[in-house]
């Protein structure tokens, strides 16, 4: 009696390419990572256990897919670490912050950030989920998803109120 | 001044609602003597709804139409497979059948897994178009330095080995408990990419090489074959960071008899 997920699944499509979207910036990759992602859940359906979230063990499936794909790239030679990438802030130039611009440079601020501070900040901040799901997310101790989230809430204090 | 040490992280927390009760009170009552604390406080909720607000207007919800339809196309393949108990279907225990979990990239792929079932251990595939590789190679794979940096190199990282280098991509559980690890070796003799479990040693059971590293290599043909095989000796997702560390610290055990 497999778990029938693909309703679910379905349900989660929105967000979990949004996950994927801040992982890997990139909208063309974000969508062979959700599809991955969403082949690994279905043949591995019969590791979800009920009453867990769903949610949270499908987001770890996607992270784990695409740092497999990260390793992978690296061994194929590819010098830039996309994990390691820094995208420089630029300047709007538009003169003083309109307050609908500052969304834009709260996203760039994300966008600057490494990985572990990005997903951490989406688990978190977006999807809502509990440190404790978040920590077994993405396979790291509690303590550490709240030392990453802080570092990366403080930074983008930092830098909106900069503007 | 309050005497606690209010950190950062117990502050976001207490932003958060993930602190418990006494400590909430704690900060509550250092938020009333101390603006400071108050103003970190309101920082953290700031950042939440910031991010929230930024990441959620963003068309990133939208998905595209092709991405939904593929998706929803192989569920609907999952689900015909699970409600037809089909003939060729054996029962829940047995591994699954090759090849169905995965769009592969066509029929030549599926006709490998068919030449791996068949090959079994020791599988070692030249590209279609080249003379199959010295087997000078498939010797490195299993050389002592390599098996060396099979035991220790973590995942994502490079090991200098006698025949050259090794770069050690992912780890796997198997469903009989063995670990195995998915690497790549780069020789004088051309470049691998390999899957070794461990049993009584490190032992290849897949590998598939490419003969030179400057000839026109096409990196996604061999990763697919690994992963397919890895989904029909039962990986399932692999090991990261201390779960990892956990697996290669573990004795190694003789393989399992089914």
């Amino acid at each position: 009696m497999p778990a029938a997920i693909g309703q679910e699944l379905v349900a989660l499509l929105p967000r979990l390419r949004r996950f994927a979207l801040v992982l890997c910036r990139s909208p063309s990759l974000a969508d062979d990572l959700v599809q991955g992602a969403c082949e690994r859940a279905l043949a591995n359906a019969d590791t979800w256990e009920p009453g867990t979230r769903f949610d949270a063990w499908v987001f770890r499936i996607l992270r784990n897919h695409w740092i497999d794909q990260l390793r992978r790239s690296k061994a194929e030679g590819m010098t830039e670490d996309v994990t390691e990438q820094k995208q420089i802030i630029g300047d709007s130039g538009e003169g003083p912050v309109l307050s609908r611009l500052l969304l834009a440079e709260v996203q760039r601020a994300i966008d600057a950030m490494p990985q572990e501070q990005r997903e951490v900040l989406v688990l978190v901040c977006v999807e809502e989920l509990a440190y404790r799901e978040a920590a077994e997310v993405l396979g790291v101790p509690i303590g550490t998803v709240m030392s990453r989230l802080a570092r990366a809430r403080k930074r983008l204090v930092e830098m909106t109120e900069a503007a | 001044m309050s005497q606690l040490h209010l950190s950062d992280e117990i502050l976001m927390a207490f932003a958060d609602g993930e602190l418990d009760a006494p400590m909430a009170a704690a900060v509550e009552q250092a938020m009333l003597t101390d603006p400071t604390v108050t103003k970190r406080v309101a920082d953290f909720l700031r950042s939440r709804s910031l991010t929230r607000s930024a990441l959620l207007r963003e068309e990133a919800l939208e998905v595209p139409a092709e991405l939904q339809a593929a998706v929803e196309a192989r569920i609907k393949e999952y689900e015909t497979r699970e409600a037809g108990p089909g003939a060729l279907e054996t029962s829940k225990g047995a591994s699954a059948a090759p090849a169905r979990r995965w769009r592969l990239g066509g029929l030549a792929l599926a006709a490998g897994l068919a030449a791996l079932a068949v090959a079994g251990a020791g599988y070692l595939a030249g590209r279609q178009d080249t003379p199959p590789p010295a087997g000078g190679l498939m010797a490195q794979l299993e050389s002592p330095s390599v098996r060396d940096a099979l035991s220790r190199t973590p995942s994502g990282q490079e090991a200098e080995v006698a025949a050259g280098r090794v770069r050690i991509i992912s780890t796997y559980r198997l469903a009989d408990g063995s670990v195995c690890r998915e690497f790549r070796l780069h020789s004088t003799l051309g470049t691998a990419d390999a899957l070794a479990c461990r049993g009584a040693g490190w032992t290849v059971n897949f590998a598939l090489a490419s003969p030179g590293t400057d000839s026109g290599y096409q990196p996604s043909g061999a990763t697919d074959l690994i992963d397919a095989h890895l989904q029909n000796l039962g990986a399932g997702e692999p090991l990261l960071d201390s779960a990892e560390v956990q697996a290669l610290e573990g004795a190694p055990r003789p393989p399992a008899s089914p």
